[in-house]
């Protein structure tokens, strides 16, 4: 019996410890493994957390940069003329900024030209130094404050129709930039906002040109901030706005200056090596002077606003060009409506541009449609009733699709 | 000899002129601006944004950019809309607040000073009335027409409150209402009020 026992008790010790010993081999196995797991757990978590202290550094900076800015590309199909599509601009903004002291702004403008070559611009490169709430002071080249359209709504994806008003463009009755020192900022005013731009600066320079290689008459204002004063002489300039309601903008501008006749265009060579700098150099600085009106009145799906500027240049006693003085004046008026709960928008402008060259001269009305993909991305198709000189291209209508993006 | 003695008083006069009014300027602003990023107002910011970006373009709505970008954003329109100061901190407090934070561990963020109504008319005043207007039609283009029989308010009360608890884009509208109308302090009895708000003084 006892025998019986004890052999009962081998096997039971047999089978237990042919159970124990795989499972024993199998957790110091299991163990290992998960030891592994964990070593390499740990070395991601160590990797986690170097990155995210990382990552959290450098969204914390005093310094921040930024890139924004807008692009078009588009189709232009005149009455009278080749279509073509064409790239109207592409303009990168940059900002590099530290905290709410100061910040850098600049923005470039590429485009291709007729011939295919890449035309590279400074549109403006200013450094913004925030003093107070209620002023900052900015130093280098700026958009004009004249006016709103310059400054405010010629990028592509802000203009509700492809092409800018009549005497708005380069050569217009509008200041395009200018360089110099400008100070800028709004308060409140009793119930209502205001806001301002007041700036000294290089002022513009003036073009003329001759047709009969006899007399020269000027041709141009060019006001697009040049790194020089040639005349020697500050051109001082502002803007100030009033908002009696959140949804009504008022706005006077106002420029005085000298300018002078640096360049004489349209190819008449000199006789005389030296005597195009000679005719430059009779030149004298003449009375520059620009006034200007701006409104925008907004309201839901909405907007209706008008802008009105006069360019006006003085007479010259010496000098090549004429000594006649010329006017360059313009306005525009814009309605534009979206339709509610859709991504469709229509805009009608009425523009008239006088200038002393009977050419140039034009009243315009524009039609429009867009479709809103995004807010920052507008497919825009519009349609130029343009009367002009007959046989001049500014008589010409034209059909112009865009597809404008703000980035 | 005169000349140049000429020549070098104009200049030291030039010089001293420009000297007088950069430290006229520097003597009588902050040299330096306040803690930054310092706290805007939301409510304010919301206002002062639905009333100012539209004047110009379409609006961005507060998911289009992050957090530090609406920052160097909102200083350039500050110069370019002649906002003040506390108006762009404003601007920046209701943008980031609404904005969806995909990445929210160390992103540059002001501390939102949201205030909210302890009635429904109250929470829209603070909270909704910057896009949706005092009168339920929209502020602006894409914010949907309360007013209208067969709009948004035609639908039942459990869809309206999940739409303004998680954020909706209606059809056809461009930006999308961020959640809670940008307030995260709202509760659920602070939605649910309001909706009952705007039932009653604009559904028909």
């Amino acid at each position: 019996m006892q025998c019986s026992c004890y052999s009962f008790r081998r096997k039971i010790l047999a089978t237990v410890v042919s159970i124990s010993l795989p499972l024993m081999a199998s957790a110091e196995s299991s163990n290992a493994d998960l030891q592994t797991q964990i070593d390499v757990l740990q070395n991601q978590v160590t990797a986690l957390n170097s990155e995210v202290q990382q990552a959290a550094e450098w969204k914390n900076p005093n310094t921040l940069i930024h890139m924004a800015g807008y692009a078009d590309v588009g189709f232009i199909s005149p009455e009278n003329g080749n279509d073509s599509f064409v790239i109207g601009t592409f303009s990168p903004i940059f900002h590099f900024q530290y905290r709410d002291v100061v910040m850098l702004e600049s923005e470039l403008e590429f485009n291709i030209g007729e011939d295919g070559e890449t035309e590279v611009a400074l549109e403006y490169l200013t450094i913004d130094w925030f003093v107070s709430d209620y002023a900052t002071i900015l130093a280098g080249k700026f958009l004009s404050p004249v006016g709103q359209f310059r400054q405010n709504l010629h990028p592509s994806w802000v203009n509700k129709l492809p092409s800018a008003p009549p005497g708005f463009g380069h050569d217009g009755a509008a200041p395009i930039s200018d360089l110099g020192l400008q100070v800028r900022g709004g308060f409140p005013l009793g119930g209502m906002r205001t806001n301002y731009a007041v700036y000294a600066s290089n002022g513009p320079e003036l073009n003329s040109e001759t047709e009969d290689e006899l007399e020269f008459e000027l041709e141009g204002v060019r006001a697009e901030g040049f790194g020089a004063d040639r005349d020697g002489d500050k051109t001082f300039g502002g803007r100030f706005a009033i908002l009696p309601v959140s949804s009504v903008e008022i706005g006077l501008s106002f420029v005085t200056g000298q300018a002078t006749v640096t360049e004489l265009e349209n190819g008449v060579e000199p006789a005389t090596p030296g005597l195009e700098s000679g005719f430059i150099g009779s030149e004298t600085a003449r009375d520059y002077d620009v006034i200007g009106a701006d409104f925008v009145w907004f309201t839901g799906n909405m907007s209706f606003r008008g802008e009105y500027v006069k360019t006006e240049i003085g007479e010259a006693t010496t000098g090549t060009t004429t000594g006649e003085g010329a006017i360059w004046e313009s306005l525009y008026t814009q309605l534009a409506y979206r339709l509610p709960g859709s991504k469709w928008e229509g805009a009608i402008r009425y523009g008239d541009f006088d200038s002393p060259h009977n050419s140039q001269d034009v009243t315009q009305v524009m039609l429009g449609v867009n479709y809103i993909v995004s807010n920052n991305f507008i497919a825009k198709l519009g349609y130029e009733i343009n009367d002009g000189e007959t046989g001049s291209s500014a008589d010409d209508n034209r059909t112009l699709l865009q597809l404008a993006y703000g980035f | 000899m005169k000349n140049i003695s000429n020549k070098i008083y104009s200049q030291l006069f030039k010089l001293s002129r420009a000297c007088i009014v950069l430290l006229t300027v520097g003597y009588s602003l902050p040299t330096t601006a306040a803690d930054y990023p310092e706290a805007g107002n939301f409510s304010n910011g919301s206002k002062v944004w639905a009333d100012n970006c539209n004047r110009c373009h379409n609006m961005r709505g507060p998911k289009e950019l992050k957090d530090d970008q609406w920052i160097s954003t909102a200083f350039h329109m500050r110069l370019r809309a002649g906002l003040t100061g506390q108006e762009t901190r404003d601007i920046i407090t209701f943008l980031q607040a609404s904005n969806t934070k995909t990445v929210v561990s160390g992103a540059t963020q002001v501390s939102a000073v949201i205030s909210k109504g302890s009635t429904g008319k109250e929470t829209y005043e603070k909270t909704c009335i910057a896009c949706h207007a005092g009168d339920g039609k929209g502020a602006f283009p894409g914010t949907p027409d309360f007013t209208s029989s067969d709009g948004v308010l035609s639908q039942s009360d459990s869809v309206l409150m999940d739409h303004i608890i998680n954020g909706f884009q209606s059809e056809g509208s461009p930006m999308a209402m961020p959640p809670k109308g940008g307030n995260p302090n709202l509760s659920e009895t602070d939605v649910s009020k309001v909706l009952g708000h705007i039932r009653k003084v604009f559904g028909r």
